[in-house]
């Protein structure tokens, strides 16, 4: 998990989108300080982290918007998604209504968001197999159709966690290679050029 | 977030109370209510709902009073909603009943209008602009138009006023912020920002339905802004990009207002502080709510005074005017100590991580609490603790450390600095008596405990009381921990010494021999006087023997390896140390070479002659090899007398001679006839032996023949060597060694050496019988006759034996031609051929 110093770091905005509920929060805290807590608190607003991943000699520095699933700050999402490099989209598969949400969030985000942010779906709290109310195929074949990466996490186990944001940082340094440099901003090599190309979408 | 225990925390303390309408001498007829207050350095302005602007002074001295400076009435029907200082212009904006006035900072002068405008919803001053400059600008949204107003303060005190329009339509503004070139405007639908350069705008979000009155606030000195839904602050930068996480407050705000690194929030009845960074919640400020109204809290935006917040209550208590409460921040240093006083360290330490984020504590006063951390803990006994804020602490000098472990005064009380910190732990005493004294409060408070009675002792030591030797062990090696850290810094000589001798001292106290030894045989700067006899009375003699090698002090250095060799050497080494258990498994001959390999060491680079021949016979009885390297040392700066060493050395010991003259000859090129006899005879008498030797017990094993027969001939080789290259032996002399000897190569050169040709011949031709060698010393002396004499000696070789023909048919067909052919028939026919 730890960077290597010696590399060049790359900044990426991640923003994580889904209802209320589906451990948004967990999988942050999972990836970015390796805890899980059984009664994580709602999230008010949005919560920011930061967090470094070597990829191969490559580092990817995440920064990480982790939004608020009630529908009341819906509203402020787009502020968070808006120039993001990566978006994890979450739901729960106990949970049918927060896959429905998740599929909404996709469709805004395809709708609003920028064309290059590379999309993941995590279907969360894989651990709680017995309440499964989303299959893995339904989900699957969902993200195969919309162009997505999808996995099955727990944040509670740690399954696939580290593994969704690795994924992503590789999907962000191949696509960096290939994608013309004008197509938005993706990856940055500092965080003021981020500031800038952020204030670029807003106005 | 927003989940944060509530906080005993001071962040802001009460300063002054006043009451507006008493001190301006107000009669109690006549109640003020406050609508909006403002700080400018330490002015006060408060403008009352009766269209009043009253200023104060406050004092940042807790006992001065504030004084009333001025009361300015501006219409009774002009209600005041906001006051904005203006500095930069010298003005104070007024916005009161839709209208901007504008008043002298000292509200001397009557209040004028500024421009036509009516209906103004809402008014911001440039956060960022730049103060020194005589103009500033202010963003006014009037009706559904955004304007930007800049003012220039000319000569005379005349202010001229340009206004021109940023962008429209914007409906229903509630409030704006203006930081950087971005005009944030809030609206009941949500939150916008406008460039003021172009007026081009762009929507931040929209707010959920029902939020409460939208707000902005320029926060971090204007390069943020905070943007209010609901209970939450979203912070977003110049570009309306958000930077970090939400702030989630208690309540709703009515009114914020930033004394940095805190935001403070005026809910209904109660102030609530912030940590700007993390959105902790930390100090409460509670009012009782006794009437309709809000509290109104204010700073100075403008950066001067930051330290200062006055909360403006306006409800009417009893009828009675309300009451402003000046609060000032409380210095990180203060909070510290606060927390330090209650012995909470962990409040302490993250007070000070978030001081020190925060950029409001100085590098030296963080190393000062680190200190001040160090010292509370370790007379709380968590000596861990203790040493790991000691090491955090740039300031703190070993010296401080010093009375822990030897008691005053001592060689080193001078140098204690007389630091007294802040006075919250007894001067530092040897840790014998800490430890002590802390078990007896721990004793106490496990007592009280017993009785219900709160103590602060550490939970964990009233669980498990630890033991005093336990705790003295941990003391100690922590001190250790601090001591070899404190080694790697850069200090004075004196404070050097004492570090590297009390270290000493602690290792010797927990008996850590490996490290003592390592210690004193490494540059170190331990006193020795301090030192020795402790480690004599408690049997480090090897440590000591260390140290006084280190310190140069070779003689006693030698004498306690020399002792040491010989108790090894007589087994007396189980009873030198008192924990011999370590000793035990070394083997003693090794113990013994390693008094021998210590010695040597100190005696390679030593040029006192005395001394190196005192000690040379000990070593050279355990390994020779090691004398030999005493002797032939080239890291000494004066070369030992050879007369000495060779007079010195036990004569029994060959090798060592040997090896001496050989390294004098070869190495050191000495040229002194009488050594380079010695060292031939020397090598002819251990060739001999050596022959001797393998002639008496020739019956060995093949292996065993084998070697010996290798080493007869190495040793035959370097004496032939020798023989053959030096030219400043005696030959004659060792001629009288060999004579009887079967060393007939060596004769051969000895004889050569002495220009005996004949003799030479004689033995490489006939005892040798190597004709080849022969001839090619005939060349060497390069005349006939010689060829001559040597054909003689092939047809009669004398004493019985027959004449060798085939050697004289070569010699003949060899050089026969260049031989005088007269000559050769007068040998032939003179051996009657």
């Amino acid at each position: 998990m730890a960077a290597n110093a010696g590399n060049k770091i790359r900044n990426a905005k991640l923003v994580l989108l889904g209802d209320v509920g589906t451990g948004k929060s967990s999988l942050v805290l999972r990836f970015v300080k390796g805890q899980f807590v059984e009664f994580q608190e709602s999230t008010i607003g949005a919560a920011f982290f930061s967090q470094t991943l070597a990829v191969n000699d490559e580092t990817v520095k995440f920064e990480i918007w982790d939004t608020a699933g009630q529908e009341r700050y819906h509203s402020l999402a787009p502020m968070y998604y808006r120039g993001a490099a990566a978006a994890i989209v979450v739901y729960d598969i106990t949970n049918a209504a927060s896959f429905t949400k998740a599929k909404k969030w996709v469709q805004e985000l395809q709708a609003q968001g920028n064309p290059n942010t590379i999309m993941a779906l995590a279907g969360n709290k894989a651990d709680l197999l017995e309440a499964r109310q989303v299959t893995a195929d339904e989900a699957k074949a969902y993200a195969q159709e919309n162009g997505l990466f999808f996995m099955e996490t727990s944040a509670k186990t740690a399954i696939n966690v580290n593994d969704v944001f690795y994924e992503i940082a590789k999907k962000l340094l191949q696509g960096q290679q290939v994608q013309n440099p004008q197509g938005g901003m993706v990856l940055n090599q500092r965080p003021t050029e981020r500031t800038v190309s952020a204030s670029s979408c807003c106005s | 977030m927003g989940s944060h225990p509530p906080s005993s925390r001071t962040a802001l303390e009460p300063l002054a109370t006043l009451d507006p309408a008493a001190l301006a001498g107000l009669p109690p007829s006549s109640p003020l209510t406050v609508r909006a207050a403002a700080l400018s350095g330490h002015l006060l302005y408060l403008g009352t709902g009766g269209g009043k602007l009253l200023l104060f002074s406050l004092h940042d001295e807790e006992a001065a009073s504030p004084d009333f400076l001025r009361l300015l009435p501006i219409g009774a029907t002009l209600p005041v909603s906001a006051i904005i200082p203006l500095p930069s212009v010298a003005r104070i904006l007024v916005l009161a009943q839709g209208i901007l006035l504008l008043a002298d900072p000292l509200l001397s002068r009557p209040v004028r209008r500024l421009g036509s405008l009516r209906n103004v919803s809402a008014v911001a001053a440039h956060a960022t602009a730049d103060p020194s400059s005589p103009s500033c600008s202010v963003a006014v949204a009037v009706g559904k138009k955004l304007l930007r107003v800049d003012l220039e303060l000319r000569d005379g005190d005349e202010l001229d006023v340009q206004t021109r329009e940023i962008a429209a339509p914007v409906d229903d503004v509630k409030a704006l912020a203006w930081v950087g070139d971005s005009v944030f405007v809030a609206t009941a639908m949500g939150y916008s920002l406008f460039s003021s350069g172009d007026g081009q705008g762009v929507d931040i979000f929209t707010v959920p339905e029902s939020s409460d009155q939208p707000r902005v606030k320029p926060l971090s000195g204007g390069e943020e802004v905070m943007l209010l839904v609901d209970n939450v602050g979203v912070v977003v930068g110049t570009f309306g990009q958000p930077v970090g996480s939400s702030l989630v407050f208690n309540t709703t705000p009515h009114c914020i207002a930033e004394v940095f690194p805190y935001v403070v929030v005026a809910g209904d009845s109660k102030v609530d502080v912030y940590r700007r960074r993390n959105g902790a919640h930390l100090q409460t400020i509670p009012f009782a709510r006794s009437g309709p109204g809000v509290l109104i809290v204010a700073s100075d935006d403008d950066g001067r005074g930051k330290e200062l917040l006055v909360i403006a209550t306006a409800y009417k208590r009893n009828y009675l005017a309300c009451q402003v409460f000046c609060y000032r921040k409380v210095s990180a240093v203060e909070q510290i100590k606060a927390s330090l006083r209650r012995k909470n360290y962990k409040e302490a330490i993250s007070l000070l991580e978030e001081f020190e984020t925060d950029g409001e504590i100085s590098k030296d006063m963080i190393s000062f609490v680190h200190a001040q951390l160090g010292f509370l803990l370790f007379f709380d006994l968590r000596f861990e603790d203790a040493v790991n804020h000691f090491l955090l602490s740039e300031t703190l000098q070993p010296s401080e450390i010093f009375p822990f472990i030897m008691r005053d005064p001592n060689r080193w009380s001078d140098l204690v600095p007389r630091k007294r910190y802040w006075g919250l732990h007894p001067p530092p005493k040897p840790l014998e008596e800490v430890i002590d004294d802390g078990l007896v409060t721990i004793q106490q408070a496990l007592f009280l405990k017993k009785a219900g009675v709160d103590t602060v002792v550490d939970e964990d030591f009233l669980s498990n009381p630890p033991s005093r030797a336990d705790l003295l062990e941990l003391a100690i090696r922590n001190i250790i921990r601090f001591l070899c850290a404190s080694r790697m810094k850069n200090l004075s000589f004196p404070e050097m010494e004492g570090v590297d001798t009390l270290l000493m001292y602690l290792y010797r106290a927990l008996d850590l021999v490996d490290d003592m030894e390592k210690l004193a045989s490494s540059q170190n700067s331990c006193i020795v006087d301090e030192l020795e006899s402790l480690l004599d009375d408690s049997g480090h003699l090897r440590t000591l023997a260390f140290l006084y090698g280190s310190k140069g002090m070779c003689s006693k250095a030698l004498a306690i390896w020399r002792v040491l060799a010989r108790n090894y050497g007589a087994g007396l080494w189980k009873d030198l140390s008192e924990n011999g258990s370590d000793e035990i498994s070394i083997d003693k001959k090794s113990s013994e070479g390693i008094a021998a390999i210590e010695a040597s060491k100190i005696l390679k680079t030593s040029s006192d002659e005395e001394l190196i021949l005192e000690h040379l016979g000990w070593i050279a009885d355990i390994d020779q090899e090691l004398a030999i390297a005493v002797l032939t040392s080239d890291m000494r700066g004066k070369q030992l007398s050879p007369e000495k060493v060779i007079a010195s050395v036990d004569s029994e010991k060959v090798v060592i001679h040997q090896r001496y003259l050989q390294w004098l000859i070869e190495d050191q090129s000495c040229d002194d006839s009488h050594y380079h006899t010695s060292y031939a005879l020397l090598l002819a008498q251990s060739a001999m032996k050596a022959v001797h030797m393998e002639a008496k017990y020739g019956g060995k094993d093949d292996k065993e023949i084998d070697s010996d027969v290798q080493f007869i001939y190495s040793l035959r080789d370097r004496l032939q060597l020798f023989l053959q290259a030096s030219d400043l032996y005696d030959p004659e002399e060792v001629l009288d060694v060999i004579a009887e000897s079967e060393l007939w190569l060596e004769k051969a050169i000895l004889y050569r050496k002495m220009g005996q040709e004949n003799i030479v011949l004689q033995i490489l031709a006939l005892k040798l019988e190597d004709s080849e060698a022969a001839e090619q010393y005939c060349a060497e002396i390069g005349r006939d006759d010689a060829y001559i004499q040597l054909l003689g000696l092939y047809l009669d070789p004398q004493n019985g034996k027959e004449p060798m023909f085939t050697a004289a048919v070569r010699l003949l067909h060899n050089h026969g031609k260049s031989l005088d052919p007269l000559q050769v028939l007068e040998v032939l026919l003179l051996h009657q051929y």
